[in-house]
């Protein structure tokens, strides 16, 4: 892009009276170097809370791909420097390299948090930004995000992902249980106590998730506000898995399991007006992925003999084969800005990795390579990150990254086997 | 009979081909001679026993990626870490060796100069960082050198060519390209908003290609782009010196640099 948009224009200078210009076009594009001191606490109460605020707020500017967080062992500014610009030496943070400042302040006042957070730009000394905002005193974490968020509309002018929640299944022993979390895996909240449940949906709102449970012996699709009771979305007597939520909340898609074939089927989202919408009577057709536009779905098929992407019609018209390369390719998840499909294949090494293939140009893009095995890719509510597992630090542990494979980073997870990740399509969704 | 025997071979005839042949022996001789004379006398071809052999390796021609398999990244070195803090100072020479040692000087050898130790790698990290240095200060060298050419007029150029012009141009040119080496923003900027960002800076140089003056003169109106702007004009200077012809303009009226986001 840059490359190609270079017009190297050179106006000559007609007579010596006349000021020459130079064009220079095709700007390279750096996350924003950014100094983020450790946050000022205004009372004992504030003090409490400032080091989980902090990991917090670190976490979601660094995870963000936009912003590069500068390692504060480098600074050189006064820890006691004050939040107003007038108080602020900004050579010192330019020189460590920083373009723009975070300065945050916490206090606590009969049970609540509230941070005042004041961006700076380090080249011309301005205030850019100066925003305030409120939590329960025992959820800095959530004090953390908005803050975070604020910082991030700002920048980008639209919502971060920094508030939507998460679902994902923590495999302990015999058991797998559905977990929804905040989107850095923070507050997780188990629905499930014991049991195979497994492939969980979040609801576009992140009020509800769907999964496929075998509490009934076999595998059935259930419904469950996090705190709340499960209630039988699915149970056909067959094998129904991977429920899916319409992006309008309106729909779900699932697999049902016939004999020797299993077919994608759309269906209300209260569960009725069940329909199938592929017909390969020897075929598995699964893992259905809306589009953001609810109009297609994307699932695997093997009908041509090895399982690889395909799209259709929300009502299963024009199928189209999306992936030629590789021999098993398998969880798509739509992004919602609607360009790209990213999926997890095994390649010729027998290694799971993550990609990315264009739904009109059919680019196949790699996200992961030679980092253990990485697989069942989630893309956030803006379509910037995806989150996935991998196996790279041994056991399996949840990943983010941006959606073009860089800024590869742990989740702050809770600690154990934790598989397929779901992301809700709010940008902010329903706290429990 | 008679036309048999004349012909046959065997038979000694003195024709005029003789004389040729005699010639032609004698011919061939004397060259010989000059040959042997020559090899004997100029020594042959030097062989320097010290010469590396150089190696050779037939590498097999890399088969395109089939394009059944899936892509795979291109694995590229890790770029150099920017240092942002300051670099530390370079380590102190090693101090004199301790009094007890004393130094008897030995007749006919020279002392080695103290001042200058050979600088011995302690550790192959160090040895590697070392060279690393050296090789990225060696690439510095040559960017900056680069820009520094002579400029003269090309060789195979017309010669009705203006070459005030020609050399002007290739001194914004490189302007131009030493200030785009630098020109990186901040992936903040939201993309619809990327088309429409454009800057002018005003810009006066000395006669050594020393900044004299940036200004913004004309904001985008989006601050980390206009910062990122005058940070690539600060960060490409020092510039080379201009041309003889340009001096004054560029010192006076300087040069407008209009730029493009994208």
């Amino acid at each position: 892009m840059k490359a190609l948009l270079l017009s190297l224009v050179l106006v000559p200078f007609v007579a010596l009276a006349q000021t020459p210009t130079i064009e220079i076009s095709g700007a390279s594009f750096r996350p924003l170097p950014v100094a983020v001191p450790a946050p000022v606490t205004q009372n004992e109460g504030a003090k409490k809370e400032a080091a989980t605020f902090d990991a917090t707020f670190t976490f979601d500017l660094t995870a963000s791909g936009i912003l590069q967080v500068l390692d504060r062992k480098s600074f050189t500014a006064d820890p006691k420097e004050g939040m107003a610009a007038g108080t602020i030496n900004f050579s010192r943070w330019a020189d460590v390299g920083a373009e723009a400042l975070v300065k945050v302040s916490l206090a606590e006042d009969a049970g609540a948090l509230r941070g005042e957070l004041r961006l700076f730009n380090v080249g011309t000394g301005r205030e850019d930004l100066k925003v305030s905002k409120d939590a329960p005193g025992n959820n800095p974490s959530l004090l953390a995000h908005r803050l975070a968020d604020a910082l991030y509309r700002h920048f980008t002018r639209e919502p971060s992902p920094f508030l939507s929640r998460i679902t994902y299944v923590r495999k302990a022993g015999a058991n797998r249980d559905v977990v929804v979390s905040d989107w850095d895996g923070g507050n997780p909240v188990s629905l499930t106590k014991g049991g195979i449940n497994i492939l969980p949906s979040l609801s576009q709102d992140g009020a509800q998730v769907a999964y496929t449970s075998y509490r009934k012996g076999r595998p059935d699709i259930w419904v469950q506000r996090p705190n709340g009771e499960a209630r039988s979305l699915v149970a056909e007597g067959q094998m129904a898995t991977g429920a899916a939520f319409s992006p309008d909340g309106k729909r779900i898609a699932y697999a049902l399991a016939e004999g020797e074939s299993a077919q994608i089927y759309v269906a209300n989202a209260d569960g009725s007006g069940a329909k199938a919408i592929t017909d390969t009577p020897y075929g598995l057709n699964t893992s259905p992925s809306w589009s953001p536009d609810g109009k297609r779905i994307a699932f695997v098929s093997n009908r041509g003999g090895s399982p690889q992407i395909y799209v259709m019609g929300a009502d299963g018209s024009g199928v189209t084969r999306l992936t030629f390369q590789g021999n098993y390719n398998q969880t798509p998840d739509w992004s919602p800005r609607g360009d790209l499909i990213a999926f997890t294949a095994r390649d010729e090494r027998n290694a799971f990795d993550l990609f990315t293939v264009h739904v009109d140009t059919r680019k196949v893009t790699r996200l992961t390579q030679d980092q253990g095995n990485n697989e069942e890719p989630a893309f956030s509510p803006n379509g910037r990150l995806v989150i996935f597992t991998s196996t790279r630090n041994g056991g399996t542990q949840l990943f983010v990254m941006t959606s073009d494979g860089n800024n590869q980073l742990p989740l702050r997870s809770e600690k154990g086997t934790l598989l397929t990740p779901d992301w809700a399509p709010l940008a902010e969704t329903a706290q429990p | 009979m008679h036309s048999a025997v004349s012909h046959s071979l065997l038979v000694t005839r003195s024709t005029r081909m003789s004389r040729f042949v005699v010639a032609s022996v004698v011919g061939h001789v004397v060259l010989l001679v000059a040959a042997i004379l020559y090899a004997r006398f100029s020594g042959g071809p030097k062989v320097d026993m010290n010469a590396q052999p150089i190696r050779a390796t037939l590498v097999r021609l890399g088969k395109p990626r089939d394009a059944k398999l899936l892509p795979r990244k291109e694995q590229l070195p890790p770029p150099p870490k920017e240092v942002n803090a300051p670099k530390p100072a370079p380590e102190p020479a090693k101090p004199p060796p301790s009094s007890n040692a004393v130094a008897v000087p030995v007749p006919g050898v020279k002392p080695e100069p103290a001042s200058a130790p050979k600088p011995e790698p302690v550790k192959g990290e160090r040895e590697g960082e070392d060279r690393r240095k050296r090789l990225f200060g060696a690439f510095d060298k040559t960017a900056k050198a680069a820009p520094e050419e002579d400029p003269e007029g090309a060789e195979d150029g017309d010669p009705d060519g203006d070459s005030a012009t020609a050399e002007g141009e290739r001194y914004f040119g490189l302007l131009q390209a030493q200030v785009r080496r630098h020109y990186s923003v901040a992936d903040t900027i939201p993309e619809s908003e990327r088309m429409h960002l454009k800057a002018l800076v005003a810009l006066r140089l000395g006669r050594t290609g020393e900044v004299l003056d940036v200004s913004l003169t004309k904001p985008s109106g989006n601050d980390l782009f206009d910062s990122a702007v005058v940070a690539a004009v600060r960060k490409a200077s020092p510039f080379s010196p201009p041309p003889d012809h340009l001096r004054d303009a560029l010192q006076k009226s300087g040069v407008n640099l209009m730029f493009n986001a994208l």
